[in-house]
């Protein structure tokens, strides 16, 4: 098996999880819009908080997309 | 004796090393196109996720900075009246919005929106069960908290800040 092709099912796995963290982040969103509307000031906060730990989960995801993207283009190494 | 060969003629070698003309055309196989597009998904989610974090504390902004305008005072009436009809009507912040002022049988005076949480009917005061009631959809506010306590809503009326000062009633701001 070629390291590319070990990239493409790491980046696939990868690409599940940012998926999944994005759909709860758009849920964050929507929760907080809601409670803005309804003047419930309280969650806001936590609410842009947790997305922004999960901002972080993903950008970590794609540093290391980057990292075994670059090994990749160097080649293998003796 | 064996026939001599044009040299310049291509070889059967030549033909297979050359790629075929739809190689050229695709060049790129299917596993670098799944690796690449894959590599290029994630980034584009990992944007989508910038976005909408960001979206996350412009709201958390707004739920900080917009509600902290000062309310205007509003004369709401007189506390005999308020004494003698038990509820009066009254309108505030704006001559957009219908609020109701009680007296409790305690003595409590407290104040709320009239629209009711549900689908904005009115609330109106009900002297013989003590609380507010929406007509619309027969549900029912708690008068001391504004809390729903029956009905379809579930959410609490926004409260008045009611001041008395000499015999008359002032509205001060906005609890929600």
């Amino acid at each position: 098996m070629s390291i590319r092709s070990q990239g493409t099912t790491l980046f696939t796995a990868i690409l599940i999880l940012v998926a999944t963290t994005v759909v709860v982040q758009l849920w964050l969103l929507t929760v907080s819009m809601e409670a803005l509307l309804a003047h419930e000031t309280k969650t806001l906060i936590p609410a842009a908080v947790g997305s922004t730990v999960l901002l972080f989960i993903n950008a970590g995801l794609l540093r290391y997309v980057f990292r075994f993207d670059h090994e990749v283009q160097r080649g293998p190494q003796e | 004796m064996e026939p001599e060969q044009n040299s310049s003629a291509p070889t059967e070698c030549e033909n297979c090393n050359r790629a075929p003309k739809w190689r050229t055309d695709f060049p790129i196989d299917w596993e670098g196109d799944h690796y690449v597009s894959r590599r290029e998904m994630v980034k584009f989610l990992t944007l989508g996720s910038v976005l909408l974090a960001a979206a996350n504390w412009v709201t958390a902004l707004a739920g900080k900075f917009l509600r902290t305008g000062r309310f205007p005072e509003k004369l709401v009436g007189s506390v005999a009246a308020l004494d003698s009809q038990r509820s009066i009507l009254f309108r505030y912040p704006t001559d957009r919005d219908p609020c109701i002022a009680v007296r409790t049988p305690e003595g409590t005076l407290v104040a709320y929106s009239q629209v009711c949480t549900h689908l904005s009917c009115a609330v109106v005061y009900s002297t013989s069960d003590n609380k507010l009631l929406c007509p619309c959809h027969n549900g029912s506010f708690s008068v001391i908290e504004g809390a729903p306590i029956g009905g379809p809503p579930t959410r609490r009326l926004p409260r008045i800040a009611i001041e008395k000062r000499g015999d008359q009633l002032f509205a001060t701001g906005v609890e929600v």
